[in-house]
């Protein structure tokens, strides 16, 4: 009687004491650091070859991958070593996932990729000559990167691309204009960053608000007359919200 | 005719009420349910994460339950002796594969509905639109599961039920790289390789040309003659598969 006792007091003991071990062991795991690795990024081919049916699930995966990759090494140490082979992973597999290159580009961008940031949105373009955002996107990082001499005329003709495609919002249109108009280099730059404020992902609007306050007047009330200009580049809502975060309310 | 008609209600029956079914299609709902939180970090994507993580889960699960479920259904009747009691009667043996087939295929179809119809819903709910084309997917899902159940019949004929299980998922993994033994028949320079790639390349089933993942998500148009056709060539494939299982077992002594 009393061994069996003893034998169960030992199992509950042990119980126990595994179940220390766990808990302890899962109350300490986040405190560690956590170490970023290299993702494994195989060829797109080998995709394509061994999996056509999973193809999209795949890129699907490789997109969230990209993303949680982009988004630790932009808060870390703003190493992007294989954010160029995912994007184009995930590009390859699948061709018509139109924010793909709109949020490849501009991490691109990050990586000090600007030219590869530009033909991705213009292989974008080729496969998808309906999303007018990419055109869009293309001409302003043309403006942004693109050689002086010819970068307002290429800028001005993605937009005109853009412009063409049929639902494109009607102040694509006004952009083009702009740019080939007369005015100051600081109006067309603020048209273009209202226009990826108003189209982008959060983080291109990042961006977007970033490269506008370094622009911008920095007195209120000068800021918002300036940012009158590009009212009509957005909708009503998405004008105030800007005029609200760019502190010129 | 009655005599399959009876065997599949029976089949279909003693399936439904498997509880090991009732764990798979849990797990299931489960993962489709879990695609909604990676949807929420896919930075704006979650319909189309939902449908690609959804439809997989559909195929895996209802694979799952294709090759391990068929590979039980004829060693389940011997184990248990039933099998002695059956053919003490005038069932002939096509009756009794066929049965067993088509109890499972409607098994399969009230699983793989099932877990279709939630994906459907809940992507309608996350895009506000319904999106006919998940339902075509999870349809054309079926019918490739079915060639997977009648494999797996056939090899349960074979041997164990461990192995045509095996066999069963080996045979749709095949079926998804079948285009890929094409290209190897056309990069033959050994006359004797090429004619074995080109053996192999007929006995795979070709399941990508009935998938329509990518059309689902906006990657292809689907062309519905030529999926027809293939639907066509698949239901022939397992009239085949099943007519070879029915010749094996003959030879099988009861």
């Amino acid at each position: 009687m009393t061994g069996r006792l003893a034998r169960r007091l030992a199992l509950v003991v042990v119980c126990l004491a595994c179940a220390g071990i766990v808990v302890a062991y899962q109350v300490t795991r986040p405190a560690e650091e956590r170490r970023i690795g290299q993702p494994f990024v195989p060829s797109p081919q080998f995709f394509l070859d061994f999996s056509p049916s999973f193809r999209t699930t795949i890129a699907d995966a490789y997109w969230l991958q990209t993303i949680q990759y982009y988004g630790e090494h932009v808060r870390t140490d703003q190493r992007y070593d294989r954010l160029k082979a995912m994007i184009d992973l995930v590009t390859t597999l699948s061709p018509k996932f139109e924010r793909a290159y709109l949020f490849g580009a501009y991490a691109l961008l990050d990586a000090g990729l600007a030219q590869e940031a530009y033909d991705l949105l213009g292989r974008g373009f080729e496969e998808n000559p309906d999303a007018w955002k990419l055109a869009t996107n293309a001409g302003i990082l043309m403006y942004s990167y693109g050689a002086e001499d010819v970068k307002r005329e290429v800028a001005a003709k993605w937009f005109e691309k853009a412009a063409a495609v049929e639902g494109a919002p009607l102040y694509v249109s006004r952009i083009a204009a702009r740019l080939l108009g007369e005015g100051g280099e600081v109006d067309k730059a603020l048209a273009l960053w209202a226009e990826v404020y108003a189209t982008g992902d959060k983080y291109s609007r990042a961006k977007a608000l970033a490269g506008m306050d370094a622009i911008l007047p920095k007195d209120p009330a000068t800021r918002r007359a300036a940012l009158e200009r590009v009212r009509d580049l957005m909708a009503p809502r998405t004008f105030s919200e800007l005029v609200r975060k760019l502190g010129a309310g | 005719m009655r005599q399959t008609g009876a065997i599949a209600l029976n089949t279909f029956k003693e399936t439904i009420r498997d509880r090991v079914l009732a764990v798979i299609v849990l797990f299931a709902l489960l993962m489709i349910v879990a695609s909604l939180w990676l949807g929420s970090i896919s930075l704006g994507e979650e319909g189309r994460v939902m449908k690609d993580f959804g439809l997989v889960a559909v195929t895996f699960f209802g694979l799952v339950v294709a090759a391990f479920i068929a590979a039980g259904l004829i060693h389940k009747e011997v184990e248990k002796r039933t099998v002695f009691v059956l053919f003490s009667k005038p069932v002939s043996r096509a009756a009794f594969i066929a049965g067993k087939f088509l109890g499972l295929a409607v098994t399969l179809a009230v699983v793989v509905a099932g877990m279709g119809l939630f994906l459907f819903v809940v992507v309608w709910v996350i895009d506000g639109a319904p999106t006919w084309m998940v339902l075509a997917a999870v349809a054309l899902i079926y019918v490739q599961l079915l060639v997977v159940v009648a494999v797996t019949i056939f090899f349960s004929t074979l041997g164990s039920a461990i192995l045509a299980s095996v066999l069963g998922i080996c045979v749709f993994i095949a079926g998804q790289l079948s285009t890929n033994v094409l290209e190897l028949t056309r990069l033959g320079q050994n006359a004797l390789t090429e004619a074995l790639s080109w053996v192999v390349f007929v006995l795979i089933p070709n399941l990508t040309a009935v998938d329509v993942k990518p059309a689902v998500v906006g990657e292809q148009t689907a062309d519905w003659g030529a999926i027809g056709l293939w639907c066509g060539y698949l239901v022939a494939y397992v009239v085949v598969v099943l007519a070879l299982a029915t010749a094996v077992f003959r030879r099988r002594e009861f």
